[in-house]
């Protein structure tokens, strides 16, 4: 059959990023993510500058807004086995990381059509917290809201996460929201016309040390008492479940059936165009500069393309959160924290679960696509927003990886890249009225699991918001909480 | 595809093994050249609609010649030198990749499949499409055994690395080596040269230097450059070197990198244009100049020098061109009788390229038959590992072309990444090896 192609590894031709545009999809990066084109084998190779000039000749976008896609390493598909030959020092902190692209939008991509001079409800970041919020502040019927959001729809960790979801968490609040979130996950497509390829394969994690296998036995028996069917299985049963695993030194595992993945991208296409059918603005490549403050409420928020007036100001810029929230004078508790991650060539299916040693850090699934997905956290990685990549990294997951399942030696990284989680000293969100400002609302601080509970906690928020019925959520979560010292921490972090 | 009846012999005559077939092929030639000039064309099924494909650009940019070798899925067939009993295996097709079932995907779907809004949210249909696609994704097959250690990586420190041994990186090399500054250079391929070893001849272009020429050690061949990372210890590049015993990982830290590696032949959109039968102009070229393979009748289609140089090569060695369509200007003097300004182009074929139509400028709807197709158009930047170590890259609108920015002594944004050849503006290669040149002496003034 006839078809003009433009990216041959992943099938995409001439009338799919066409199509995308039709779906205001225009810059090269949100191209890529929509229609798939550079995401194969060759990353880009062959197809970037012909899309590039499509894209151009088209109009959609005028030549300086043409940048390339971040070109992400390794140049060629590498073998695991030779990436974990790599030197690391682990007594050091990594340091370094490429490319870098924290500030990476040129002006040229900024809308030129003038923001609204006011709202009643201004949301601070276009990932998946602030969009879900905004759809779900729509569905109660208050539609006046703005989203701002510095890039592209998924520069952030809304679009650098692995697409786990899991309802195995530590405390009671987690476990509910977690539990609620991947309920309405399976009813996204539904609602929002997008697929997200919800696959309930399991999270299956393994304990190689004592403290962690009682941290996974007390978990469950919390999970069973909320309904979460988690069991705690032998290694030989891990085995069963995952073909090939190799469970030297592990001591026990748990499981939970209904866990899974998702493709994290369509949540926030989704979202976004449900706003936009409802009547809010979603604005990308518009940064914050500022705040405009008087008698303890914030009165405008100051951005690139002008100002806003507005009544309630929300905070869910994830990992960017305190850097916004000291330009009006808060000081939020949070940091981020860089995490690598990479994708390997597409296989076909050959694991079920999401795999994660919770000892190191470790985990590892298969994309809907085939890919091996998977990252590890560095206990040394020292705070701050960085988004570059490490040779270390690679080495260490590798290595990692390896030990967990011998077999990948020959499976190819085709790129790696990272985000930032959003960590707090308890490793719990910030949620709620922020003490001193009081129409400004904290939805930050979720510590690499926000996308995961974005949809449960933005539906608890927009009723909160929307109603005023009081929610414990917000009490609980407070930012006060780290000034009054009530603190209940959660020790089901990955890395 | 064929080997020339001229062919001079390039090595010894082996056979491997396509999926239970004995395949000739000679040995250390890539198995990919090899299997087309036996008249296998088809080596793969494309990810989605399972288009056939046969191998487009030679220079692993692309994945249309990717196959199970040995057992290990999606290896780059074009750069995989042929050994006897070599076992090769086509991946993604039901029941074999000439016969694949799933082709009646491309045929259900003649306006393409939307896979975000297919099914979305109908109840049952979304379900089952979710486990069909799971089972359809993907490209070959875990490896059964654990894969042997390579050997251990290894910490290499010089003063300049050069990445890319074609005419800009070997004149950098040589001001490097006159003026005695220790320097490592990294060639992807497995001879040195580039564009001058396998592109369209050019007049005035500079010969390709031996080895030998060069300090000892200086030079390494078969070793591309994975990322240009940083460290504790400094900026280095990441190489995966291909030894006898493996491929070992280098680490190679310097204090100036030169950035001369070319670029990557592109797809140009049109329709058909992966059919079996159509490549790349650089792989046409390299194929005939190094192996000698090259087919019996082509259509030839794109713009710039190349394409016209292209034309005439296949002519003076015996391949019928039947069209030359350039896609953005009149043909220049010189150029083949049959060249014409065109837009439009088709390639025509079931599963193999069987003619070519184009709308010429001057005349209406034209078609010819022919049993390959040759795309021949300017290369694409490799601007990625400059991106990687901080230089500026640009898109040049009047070209199509992203592009690294560089002062004419080939400075960029970054202190110590200097960039020359096709990444900084591409020309002739002679003028790549004179912006090669400036860039070294620019970069050796610096070095304290």
């Amino acid at each position: 059959m006839s078809k003009a192609m433009i990216c041959s590894c992943e099938d995409v031709t001439v009338d799919d990023v066409r199509h995308a545009v039709s779906r205001g999809f225009c810059d090269v990066e949100s191209v890529k993510r929509y229609t798939g084109f550079g995401t194969g084998i060759c990353q880009g190779k062959s197809c970037l500058a012909a899309v590039a000039s499509l894209l151009e000749q088209e109009k959609a976008l005028k030549p300086p807004a043409v940048v390339p896609f971040t070109p992400r390493p390794p140049l060629y598909p590498t073998e695991l086995r030779v990436l974990a030959t790599a030197p690391v020092d682990e007594s050091q902190p990594p340091v370094g990381g490429v490319p870098q692209e924290v500030d990476a939008f040129p002006p040229a991509l900024r809308p030129e059509a003038p923001l609204p001079a006011k709202a009643k409800v201004v949301i601070i970041g276009g990932g998946i917290m602030g969009l879900a919020l905004a759809y779900n502040l729509a569905r109660e019927g208050e539609t006046d809201v703005v989203v701002l959001e510095r890039g592209y729809l998924c520069a952030g960790a809304s679009g650098r996460n692995g697409g786990g979801v899991r309802m195995q968490w530590g405390t009671p609040a987690l476990v509910e929201l977690a539990r609620r979130s991947i309920d309405l996950m399976k009813g996204f497509a539904r609602e929002l016309g997008i697929n997200v390829w919800l696959r309930q394969g399991g999270y299956l994690f393994l304990a190689k040390t004592k403290p962690v296998a009682q941290r996974l036995d007390r978990n469950a028996a919390l999970h069973n008492k909320f309904g979460v069917p988690t069991r705690i299985i032998s290694p030989d049963e891990a085995r069963e479940i995952v073909p090939g695993l190799t469970l030297k030194d592990c001591l026990t595992a748990s499981f939970n059936p209904e866990d899974g993945v998702i493709f994290p991208w369509p949540f926030l296409w989704g979202y976004a165009q449900g706003c936009k059918k409802k009547g809010v603005r979603v604005e990308t490549y518009t940064d914050v500069t500022g705040f405009e403050t008087s008698g303890g409420q914030v009165r405008k928020v100051k951005t690139t393309r002008g100002d806003i007036a507005c009544d309630t100001v929300v905070l869910a810029a994830g990992a960017w959160s305190p850097e916004v929230a000291k330009l009006v004078g808060v000081p939020l508790p949070n940091e981020p924290h860089r995490h690598e991650i990479l994708s390997t060539e597409p296989l076909k299916p050959f694991l079920g679960p999401l795999v994660s040693v919770l000892d190191t850090g470790l985990y590892f699934s298969q994309s809907m696509r085939g890919e091996i997905v998977g990252g590890m956290g560095d206990p040394k990685e020292p705070a701050g927003l960085n988004m570059g990549s490490t040779l270390r990294f690679v080495s260490r997951f590798a290595r990692a990886l390896m030990e967990q399942m011998p077999q990948v030696g020959h499976v190819k990284v085709l790129r790696q890249w990272a985000g930032c989680y959003d960590v707090t000293p308890d490793n719990n969100p910030i949620l709620g009225r922020t003490p001193g400002l009081d129409n400004l609302l904290q939805m930050s601080g979720f510590v690499g699991h926000g996308f995961m509970m974005a949809p449960a906690v933005a539906e608890r928020m927009a009723k909160w918001m929307a109603t005023g019925e009081s929610d414990e959520l917000f009490t609980r979560f407070n930012l006060r909480r780290f000034s009054e010292g009530t603190l209940e921490r959660e020790d089901m972090i990955i890395g | 595809m064929r080997r020339l009846p001229d062919a001079s012999p390039r090595g010894r005559a082996i056979t491997v093994d396509l999926e239970g077939e004995s395949i000739p092929a000679i040995e250390g030639e890539p198995v990919a050249c090899s299997l087309i000039a036996a008249d296998e064309q088809v080596l793969a099924r494309s990810v989605k609609y399972h288009r056939p494909r046969s191998p487009y650009c030679f220079a692993a940019a692309c994945s249309h010649c990717l196959m199970r070798v040995d057992g290990q899925p999606n290896v780059y067939t074009c750069r995989t030198p042929a050994r006897d009993g070599m076992r090769l295996e086509r991946q993604n097709a039901y029941p074999s990749a000439k016969v694949d079932v799933f082709e009646t995907i491309d045929w259900f779907f003649p306006r393409g499949l939307d896979h975000h809004e297919m099914f979305a949210g109908v109840p049952v249909a979304e379900q089952v499409m979710a486990k069909v696609a799971r089972q359809l994704a993907g490209l070959g097959l875990l490896p059964k055994e654990p894969a042997p250690t390579p050997p251990p990586a290894r910490t290499l420190r010089t003063r300049v690395a050069v990445v890319g041994g074609g005419a800009a990186g070997l004149a950098a090399a040589r001001v490097l080596a006159d003026r005695g500054v220790p320097f490592l250079l990294f060639e992807r391929d497995g001879h040195l040269g580039g564009r001058l070893a396998h592109g369209a001849p050019e007049a005035d272009a500079p010969a390709v230097p031996e080895d030998s020429t060069f300090p000892k050690g200086s030079i390494l061949t078969r070793a591309p450059v994975l990322g240009l990372y940083d460290d504790e210890d400094g900026r280095f590049l990441a190489v995966g070197a291909w030894e006898p015993e493996g491929p070992r990982l280098l680490k190679v830290y310097a204090e100036r990198f030169l950035l001369a590696p070319g670029g990557h032949p592109p797809m140009v959109p049109f329709e058909n244009n992966d059919l079996p039968g159509v490549y790349s102009g650089r792989a046409a070229s390299l194929l005939l100049r190094r192996y000698d393979v090259a087919p019996e009748v082509a259509a030839l289609v794109g713009w710039g020098p190349e394409l016209h140089a292209l034309a005439n090569l296949m002519q003076e060695r015996g391949v019928k061109v039947v069209a030359v369509v350039d896609l953005k200007a009149a043909p220049p003097s010189g150029a083949h009788p049959t060249a014409v300004q065109g837009s439009e182009p088709k390639a025509h074929g079931l599963r193999r390229v069987g003619a070519f139509s184009y709308t010429a400028k001057d005349g209406g709807r034209k078609k010819v038959d022919c049993d390959a197709v040759l795309v021949s158009v300017p290369v694409s930047p490799s601007f990625e590992l400059a991106r990687q170590g901080g230089a500026k890259v640009t898109f040049d609108a009047g070209r199509g072309l992203f592009v690294v920015e560089a002062d004419a002594d080939g400075r960029t944004q970054a202190r110590d990444v200097f960039a020359a050849g096709d990444l900084t503006g591409g020309g002739t290669a002679k003028e790549a090896g004179a912006a090669g040149r400036r860039a070294a002496e620019a970069l050796v003034g610096g070095l304290s």
